[in-house]
């Protein structure tokens, strides 16, 4: 990652600052499935004050799915996501060991590499015409449903922003090297609007990116919406998508302590006010060199509920949990039944 | 000339320190000898062809280099991440035959070393951290014991039940806390966190796999609860449970400790709130903490006991420190600091996602974080005195007098121990100071740190100076966790250590298990 870019003034602390609380461990998913001490934040951040190198960290960086759920909780405050991201980046870029054949990378990594140096990105739509305007960055996994992306879209009712830098969350998330004329170009054409993503660790980046921004996660958006809202339910479990939510939790957990006192949802928070993960998808999985993440995750958030109905921010817990239960599960926009009653607000932007 | 006797490996030869011999010597913080690793490669060997999984290296060992009190170092010649019963009894009976030492670490939160491995393995409970299963109508979980007390909660939250006393701190492990205590703000009425234990499941130290309870092999149980891991290893408990209830909180501010101890006491003796407890910010500001979760017993504090507390509320304490300070403007620089610590410690107990209907929700994650993050640090320097009721003002004052000889500033945290008559087996040479009857007061003496740099030296003669008063009123330690052991003996006297340490020795032939905490 560029250096000007990348190294953030909110990461204010590093690993070296780690006092052993075992706090972060509470809320990792790595922890609840493995009850493994070295795939933890904690462990990693403790393996590092005593010299190991990202090799040598090799297994739970790549385990991390980066939700987040320690950042917050960290009394240190050390960005224990961004030290994953840095290793993850430094696991890329490592070099083989001398007299050994070069390592082997998937393909997605040389893919990745030659979009991000060659091709041309649009620029934002024609709607966008104020530096001002709030604008939409769906992403590829809405973008890969045409139609649930136009249905969003209505209910958002906001453009949708061409280049929404779904090839930079990829390199986010793999540790690749984004090239600076590439980032540069993302976020300058970025400045001043103020930012729906529905990519929670694009949103996490685009914090440091572009401080002083507006920024708010998909499920946030939808939310603010009288349709989609006025059809929330005290009988719900409402499911936040935790990296959009532990990017910015201060803010986050009073906005959705608010939406629990006025709907009565349960909400897939712990006792620590953290967002559970409904899966928690490694690098592995994410780069299909591993099977599927397993059902732990979604079993935990369900354990001792019985919601009438699940509502999920993130398009891909709906899987998660259809494989678990016969309770419906609906996406947000699922919600929004009646277009014309789509207001635009901006109430959850601060 | 100081005559050091020959010690056979793997044992513990006589103890050098009389109940005399520290007085009027300068100490420093003296971390046990390494074990010298003799038959550690066979040993490894013994246990891999096993099937149990040992780390080692120094990134695997290093990680445990130190606890919570991080002024003792030492490092494990590997690590074993706990699994089962039966991997851990494998585990002593191998380490027995080859007189390996195995120290026992669950959160890791002792703070004068105890759950740091000099030499010898390290074997991490937390490995062993699931719930095995919840009774919701007889009120009792079965858990694995090195789980955390806060991952607990969050299972039984599932169904609306909660333990009923533990650390104020979400990552002490159960096991670790059944054998040093245990407070609680409920533990003025609760008593400690030991004292929920039904029955265990222990792995002794010659690796016999054992259940027990105060009916089945009781001495087994008397001598594991409050143990400090000398007679085995837990590995699985039985705890009692209730319903949970959310808190409501009432703070009341003195500006005398003595005055403040003084309503405690009142208040634990009638039996008049369900928590209760002292937290310092300054010599002249002093926190009581009084909470109820039962309306009953709310209702009863407010037509008997309210108006005789001496304390006022926040704004009447705001009031009288205004004009305290008005009165002397040289004193500025503590208005401000209690100013500051208003501004940022106070919004901590009272964010909006623990409060419903001005009741707090799951405390020990707003206290813990608390701590966490305003008193935590690489350093933890808690040493504490646990002294009969009666005892408790004096103990108090001189501990206090000691804090403001080492430190500016400093937070001290008192609370009420119930104790138990039918548990009096449990207590003997432990946290619980003898003699007391009713109820034991603890309390913990903190400094702030406040990225001020000290020495060990400073913290160690610190912590001394606070232990010394222990022995020269007869008190304890109530984590005892924060009791060293060049202490015990001066504590409880020859004839009652020496015959816990013969216990020890047939128990531990290879005097292998948690080696350097007691003995
Ligand atoms: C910031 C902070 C706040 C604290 N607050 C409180 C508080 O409010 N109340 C309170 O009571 N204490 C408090 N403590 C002290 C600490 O929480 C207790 O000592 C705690 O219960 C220890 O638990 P642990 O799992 O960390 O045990 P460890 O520190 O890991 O071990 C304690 C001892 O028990 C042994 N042991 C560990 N696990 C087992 C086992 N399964 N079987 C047998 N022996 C074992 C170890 O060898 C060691 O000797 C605090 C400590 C810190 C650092
Ligand atoms: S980002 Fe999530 S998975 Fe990764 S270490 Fe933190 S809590 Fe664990
Ligand atoms: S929460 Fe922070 S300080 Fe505590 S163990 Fe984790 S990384 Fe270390």
């Amino acid at each position: 990652m560029p250096a000007t870019l990348a190294k953030a003034p909110a990461a204010p602390r590093d690993f070296a600052a780690c006092s052993g609380c075992s706090l972060c461990l509470l809320v990792c998913p790595m922890w609840r499935r493995h009850h493994d001490p070295r795939l933890t934040p904690e462990g990693m951040a403790k393996a590092l004050q005593c010299g190991a190198t990202a090799a040598d960290l090799a297994d739970p960086v790549e385990t991390c799915s980066l939700c987040g759920a320690c950042d917050p909780v960290c009394p240190e405050r050390i960005d224990l996501s961004g030290m994953v991201m840095e290793l993850r980046h430094q696991l890329a870029g490592a070099l083989p060991p001398p007299g050994l054949p070069p390592m082997e990378r998937p393909a997605l990594f040389a893919e990745l590499q030659a979009r991000m140096q060659h091709e041309e990105r649009p620029a934002g739509p024609s709607q966008v015409s104020l530096r001002s305007d709030t604008v939409f960055l769906p992403g590829p996994a809405l973008r890969a449903d045409p139609a649930f992306l136009e249905r969003t879209v209505a209910l958002l009712n906001l453009p949708v922003f061409a280049d929404d830098g779904d090839d930079i969350a990829l390199a986010l998330e793999l540790g690749a090297d984004i090239p600076q004329t590439r980032l540069q170009s993302f976020v300058d054409s970025l400045r001043g609007h103020s930012i729906v993503a529905a990519d929670g660790l694009l949103l996490r980046q685009l914090r440091r990116w572009l401080p002083g921004s507006k920024r708010m996660g998909l499920g946030a958006a939808l939310c603010s919406r009288a349709a989609v809202r006025s059809n929330l339910a005290a009988t719900d479990l409402y499911v936040i998508e935790p990296r959009a939510c532990h990017a910015d939790y201060e803010r986050m957990v009073i906005y959705y302590n608010n939406l629990q006192i006025e709907i009565g949802c349960s909400l897939s928070l712990d006792l620590q006010r953290i967002a559970i993960p409904a899966s928690a998808p490694g690098l592995r999985h994410r780069l299909g060199l591993a099977a599927a993440d397993d059902d732990t995750q979604a079993r935990w958030i369900l354990r001792g509920r019985t919601p009438e109905r699940i509502v999920v921010e993130d398009l891909a817990d709906i899987a998660a949990f259809r494989r678990i239960t016969d309770i419906p599960v609906v996406h947000l926009a699922e919600l929004g039944g009646d277009p014309t009653m789509i207001r635009k607000t901006a109430r959850a932007f601060n | 000339m100081l005559k050091i006797p020959l010690v056979e490996p793997g044992t513990v030869g006589p103890c050098p320190v009389a109940s005399d011999a520290l007085q009027g010597i300068k100490r420093q913080q003296t971390n046990p000898a390494r074990w010298n690793g003799a038959g550690w490669p066979a040993f490894v060997a013994t246990l891999r062809a096993g099937g149990v999984e040992l780390a080692e290296g120094s990134v695997a060992c290093g990680v445990y280099a130190t606890d919570a009190g991080g002024t003792a170092y030492g490092l494990p010649h590997g690590v074993v991440i706990a699994r089962n019963a039966g991997q851990v009894s494998f585990l002593l009976k191998t380490a027995q035959t080859h007189r390996v030492p195995v120290t026992v670490r669950g959160g890791g939160l002792t703070t004068e070393g105890e759950s740091v491995a000099f030499g010898g393995v390290l074997l991490d409970m937390i490995g062993m951290s699931r719930v095995v299963s919840i009774d919701a109508a007889g009120l009792t979980v079965r858990t694995e014991a090195g789980i955390f007390w806060h991952s607990l909660a969050e299972e039984l939250r599932r169904e609306n039940l909660d333990y009923l006393s533990a650390p104020l701190n979400m990552t002490s492990s159960v096991g670790g806390t059944l054998g040093v205590g245990g407070i609680d703000v409920n533990s003025a009425r609760l008593g400690c966190s030991a004292d929920q234990a039904i029955s265990l499941q222990v792995v002794t130290p010659s690796g016999e796999i054992v259940e027990c309870s105060d009916s089945e092999n009781g001495e087994l149980f008397q001598r594991v609860i409050l143990g400090y891991g000398q007679f085995g290893i837990i590995t699985e408990a039985t705890l009692r449970i209730r319903p949970y209830t959310p808190l409501r909180m009432y703070y009341y501010y003195y500006s005398s400790l003595r005055v403040a101890i003084e309503d405690l006491q009142i208040l634990d003796r009638n039996d008049a709130s369900d928590y209760s407890g002292i937290l310092t910010i300054m010599d002249c500001a002093v926190n009581l903490l009084v909470a109820f979760d039962s309306d009953e017993r709310e209702a009863a504090f407010h037509a008997h006991w309210k108006s005789r507390l001496r304390g006022y509320g926040e704004t009447g304490f705001a009031l009288c420190m205004a004009g305290h300070y008005a009165l002397r403007p040289w004193k500025f620089r503590e208005a401000l600091y209690l100013l500051q610590r208003k501004r940022e410690v106070f919004p901590e107990f009272r964010r909006a996602e623990y409060m419903r209907d001005k009741k707090m929700y799951d405390r020990t994650v707003v206290f813990s974080r608390a701590v966490w993050k305003h008193w935590g640090s690489k350093q933890m320097v808690i040493p504490d005195l646990a002294t009969p009721a009666d005892k408790f003002i004096e103990a108090v004052e001189r501990g206090n007098a000691v804090c403001r000889k080492y430190f500016t500033h400093y937070t001290l945290y008192c609370v009420g121990i119930k104790l138990r008559p039918e548990h009096l087996p449990h207590y003997e040479m432990s946290c619980i100071p003898p003699g007391a009857e009713g109820w034991a007061y603890g309390c913990e003496f903190e400094p702030m740190i406040e990225g001020g740099i000290y020495s060990r030296d400073h913290f160690q003669s610190f912590k001394n100076a606070i232990y010394d008063i222990g022995v020269d009123m007869g008190a304890s330690y109530y984590r005892f966790g924060g009791m060293m052991k060049g202490y015990i003996r001066r504590v409880f006297g020859d004839a009652l250590v020496d015959r816990h340490l013969a216990m020890k020795r047939k128990a531990d032939p290879a005097m292998i298990l948690n080696r350097d905490v007691i003995f």
